[in-house]
């Protein structure tokens, strides 16, 4: 093949970002080993040589981020990233959404964290920084790896995916297109526009949602390494206070995250809802659970010098249920099985890889004796060097025989792993202590985490089923939102009466009689509140009382608790604040979806879902409707269950969105007189995406205590049209009446316009058409350009009239106005939309308890930070 | 026995139970022919089914007619053909789908579809380059 040199291309960009990429990788490699030294050493020369390589590391990070974020800024096509996720019509802030679409770009996110992460370790450590900073370092070297797109053979083996290839090396078949070498050489003429992004993204939560989540995920590596740095350097106290910290940073940043991707699901998705227990919704709240449940124990662990064992071993199977939930969503494996589509950069070998390279980690640390230590690294890079020999060596076709091979190896390996970890830890961890008491404080939270741990084991089985299935060769079908909604609720509702009366219970023993007096006030405010709420939010079902009056405790049982420590600042009732915030967010979640009511809802064979209540109110509430949309004709109200709702037209969007159709709702609620008590109008949006295909957008009417959510389904335009006939020419004058083909369609020329526009006259036409019962108003316009002396007619139609219409080819008759008109016609059609609409009752309350939540998080690690610093110098 | 390992015990039960519970309740991917038999065997139950949307038959949706109701015809992936009720509006772009997810059951001659969840090929791989 002749060699073609290319035009236009910044190619600097993208080799000062690989040398960022390699200089990464380095840095992360050389700091990790110097700190290394430093923890088995203990010497301050290579500790302080670590740390400033790690800053090294952290600038290439940042770099990598500025130079990725500049091709997407300044359009540079010829990279393949910004082709496939940007185009020239973004705005700046959308421009950030672009970096996360992709999968370089999240794991470059997930690297810039741990950096930000990793230096406020180093300065906030103390002791602690060597060995801690030397598994951060770690996690980085992993992930530098993710990005260097090393390629190992021809049949597409490839170490990570980089995120500075090419176009014309990504899609070949761009430049095969083009027959001459000149013209190749000019490709980037070509290629004017990227692909844009999915219009499903183009939210502001889609700003940041994404990176809060992975700060939520960066932040699990820290309890971990200082877990693993606790059994590396045998001090089993001293690393918990630090854990904790971090750990309860996790959990408040990961929950807020979480529900920030719900909310973004409820703005801009149409499943009606913010949480549908999809794998990647599971993935994040998998790490979520059981941070939630480590740092609890972290808590009795420092309190009581208990469970020391499960503190290690929850804080470290976060970290590993991170990376699992990365393999679970990145490497495609759930693709296989379900429909859910995820890009497959074909890495799960490598991200399987970090799961056992961590694991290792733990299983070495936990490991007396240094011989036997040495033999698991020596078999570990033994077995990598043989899987990396036999990605040279083999061709694909061996290559796939021996795939069954490695396959079992795997599994044996990870059971073993798993096993010797498990087996080591619980012997160098668990003392023989002195029995709890029924009355001690860690019992009950020891209970309560148990229970979160339930609930993970629950969220882990089903959502691996596509793991199982391929491990196991299974054939089990993903389970729906109902398996998971039938067991949740129960498993919840252990933990939300010991999150309500477990601050009551002191550690090692509380008084019996006090505590007898204060869970039996707690339980008469509860019951006559809960009495209330059941009736205020009408709950009907046993479950769903019994899950509001656990919710009503845990509330009132958190609030009950402020101000009852003497000397405790306002600081300390994080964990209350927190509490209660998560009692309101459960009291949301059931109340806004017991209670949903499709406004649009009808019953098969009825149009009306008729139950009506003893004043003759149609009361849906509860009731489950087989037919949930509606159809609505432009300006004909209908009836809804408890509204009235009119289309009353379309927009166009502006500028960037003019593919967008926004729909006009009107919804009117009437008093028993039948005035109007409330009306508003929404506009839900249907876009018809060149790229991405049609996407609908919902619309939302927000009230305290209340939301109406609608979208629509279906429109008239999206009908396939018939053809227009019965083509006639006129010549018609002013304010003449003339008849279609079939004589159906009357149309009278009410007016004639003249404006100028550049060189062109313009003529704009006003034609009223009408059949027997409608009425239209046409406008086509007549242009000449004055340079070139070229005609051209827009012709303007109407669907509800079924008419077509254009006006000009040559003035006849200047003065008396006449003109040459085409008529075309076709059966008319009613403009309509398929509307579904639904309240959410008390919505607000699931946002509202997150940001509670999330404020006791803060005050929790603010109130912890101070402690600890104070406990450093006394 | 000390209170922790009661504690234990209950907990590790009621694991098992969650478990236990949550695979007994799982089904099988099934063939069209599979599930006009589950439907006999087990009725009231939904089950999925993997095909491909048969693109040599008419799909029927007539929002004007009935806005909740979809027909078309699906090919389960040994290729047996069969008719499909779905009582929703017809999903945006279903016919570029290249793999379509039902999960339902067998009605009388037809699939009564209560989800239907579709894997394009556009929406999140490479277009075609303009």
């Amino acid at each position: 093949m002749e060699s073609v040199k290319f035009l236009n291309e910044s190619l600097w960009i993208g080799n000062l970002g690989n040398v960022m990429v390699v200089m990464a990788l380095i840095a992360a490699l050389t700091s990790g080993w110097f700190y290394f030294q430093s923890a088995n050493k203990k010497t301050e020369e290579f500790r302080n040589l670590g740390r400033k390589i790690f800053y090294i590391q952290a600038f290439s990070v940042v770099s990598i981020f500025v130079l990725l974020f500049s091709i997407i800024f300044l359009h540079k096509y010829e990279y393949y990233y910004a082709w496939r996720h940007s185009s020239n019509s973004l705005p700046v802030y959308y421009m950030i959404s672009c970096f996360w679409e992709g999968q370089e770009g999240s794991f470059l996110l997930w690297m810039f964290w741990n950096a930000v992460l990793g230096i406020i370790v180093a300065k906030t450590a103390g002791e602690w920084e060597s060995p801690v900073m030397a598994i951060i370092c770690l996690a980085q070297v992993a992930l530098a790896t993710m990005l260097i797109g090393l390629k190992l053979n021809d049949s597409g083996t490839h170490i990570g995916s980089n995120p500075f290839d090419l176009l014309r090396i990504q899609k070949p078949e761009i430049l095969a297109g083009i027959p001459m070498a000149s013209g190749k050489a000019m490709y980037l003429k070509m290629i004017t526009d990227g692909n844009g992004l999915n219009p499903l993204l183009q939210n502001y939560w889609m700003v940041i949602h994404p990176p809060t989540l992975f700060l939520g995920f960066a932040s699990t590596l820290v309890p971990f390494a200082y877990s693993v740095a606790g059994l590396w350097m045998r001090k089993d106290r001293q690393w918990v206070n630090h854990a904790m910290v971090w750990s309860l940073v996790g959990v408040g940043i990961l929950g807020g995250g979480i529900i920030m991707g719900g909310f973004w699901a409820y703005e801009s998705l149409t499943f009606g809802g913010y949480w549908a227990w999809d794998p990647v919704e599971n993935a994040s709240l998998m790490p979520w659970l059981i941070m939630a449940s480590g740092a609890h124990m972290l808590l009795i662990t420092r309190s009581t010098g208990r469970h020391l064992f499960a503190a290690h071993l929850l804080i470290q199977l976060s970290f590993w249920l991170v990376l699992y939930a990365t393999f679970l969503t990145r490497s495609g494996i759930l693709g296989e099985t379900s429909v859910h589509s995820f890009t497959d950069l074909k890495l799960s070998g490598q991200l399987l890889l970090f799961l056992f390279l961590f694991l290792l980690i733990s299983l070495l640390v936990v490991i007396a004796k240094q011989k036997a230590r040495n033999i698991v690294i020596g078999a570990f890079f033994g077995w990598i060097t043989l899987l990396i020999f036999m990605a040279f060596v083999f061709n694909p076709e061996t290559q796939k025989s021996l795939d069954g091979f490695l396959h079992y190896t795997n599994i044996v390996l990870f059971f073993s792993l798993m096993g010797a970890i498990l087996l080591l830890l619980y012997k160098r961890t668990v003392k023989e202590g002195e029995d709890e008491k029924w009355t001690s404080r860690e019992l009950w939270m020891f209970v309560g985490s148990m229970f979160l741990i339930l609930s993970l084991v629950q969220v882990f089985s089903a959502t691996s089923i596509p793991v199982f299935n391929k491990v196991f060769s299974g054939n089990t079908a993903v389970p729906k939102a109902d398996a998971y909604n039938r067991v949740q609720i129960w498993l919840a509702m252990p933990v939300m009466l010991l999150m309500g009366i477990g601050q009551w219970f002191r550690y090692r023993e509380t008084p019996k009689k006090d505590l007898f007096r204060i869970l039996l006030r707690n339980g008469i405010i509860s019951l006559v509140l809960g009495a209330i709420l059941v009736f205020a939010f009408e709950i009907k079902e046993f479950k769903y009382i019994l899950f509001l009056f656990l919710g009503v405790v845990l509330v009132t049982g958190n609030i009950m608790y402020f101000g009852r420590q003497k000397n405790m600042p306002w600081l300390g009732y994080g964990a209350s604040t927190a509490h209660t915030g998560f009692g309101i967010l459960l009291i949301g979640v059931l109340v806004s979806s017991v209670n949903q009511n499709v406004l649009t809802g009808t019953r098969e064979g009825i149009d009306m879902a008729n139950e009506m209540d003893r004043n003759g109110q149609v009361n849906t509430a509860g009731i489950k409707f087989n037919r949930e949309n509606r159809i609505l004709y432009l300006g004909e109200p209908v009836v809804l269950n408890g509204y009235e709702a009119m289309y009353r037209g379309t927009k166009r969007g502006e500028g960037v969105d003019s593919i967008s159709n926004y729909f006009n709702i009107l919804f009117v609620k009437r008093d028993d007189n039948g005035g109007i008590k409330d009306s508003f109008t929404l506009w839900p949006k249907t876009q018809k995406n060149p790229n991405m295909g049609l996407i609908n957008e919902p619309s939302t009417r927000h009230y305290i205590y209340k939301d109406v959510f609608t979208h629509v389904n279906h429109e008239s335009s999206m009908d396939r049209d018939e053809p227009f006939a019965g083509f006639k020419n006129d010549t018609i004058s002013r304010g003449e009446k003339f008849l279609s083909n079939s004589g159906k369609i009357m149309l009278r020329l009410d007016s004639v316009s003249k404006h100028r526009f550049k060189s062109y006259l313009v003529l704009k036409f006003s034609v009223t058409a009408k059949n027997l019962t409608d009425s239209a108003t046409l406008h086509p316009l007549y242009l000449r350009d004055t340079i070139s002396n070229q005609e051209e007619s827009v012709t303007d139609q109407s669907d509800e009239i079924g008419v077509l219409l254009k006006m000009g080819g040559v003035f006849t008759d200047q003065k008396n106005g006449t003109f040459q008109t085409l008529v075309a016609e076709r059966s008319p059609r009613k403009k309509y939309v398929v509307l579904k609409a639904i309240v959410f009752p008390w919505i607000n309350l699931v946002w509202a308890g997150t940001i509670i939540m999330v404020l006791g998080f803060a005050m929790a690690v603010v109130y912890r930070l101070k402690q600890l610093r104070s406990m450093k110098s006394p | 026995m000390k209170p922790l390992h009661i504690v234990l015990l209950i907990i590790a039960g009621l694991g098992v139970a969650a478990v236990v519970s949550l695979y007994g309740n799982t089904t099988k991917y099934v063939s069209f022919p599979e599930a006009d038999k589950m439907a006999v065997e087990s009725p009231g139950k939904d089950f999925h089914v993997v095909c491909m949307l048969d693109k040599s038959k008419p799909m029927e949706y007539n929002a004007e007619k009935d806005a909740n109701r979809l027909v078309f015809f699906a090919k389960d992936t040994l290729g047996n053909t069969k008719k499909v009720v779905y009582n929703h509006p017809k999903p945006q772009d279903m016919e570029r789908s290249e793999r379509v997810m039902l999960v339902g059951h067998s009605q009388g001659d037809y699939f009564q579809a209560t989800e239907i969840s579709m894997k394009c090929p556009s929406k999140y791989e490479d277009a075609p380059v303009k």
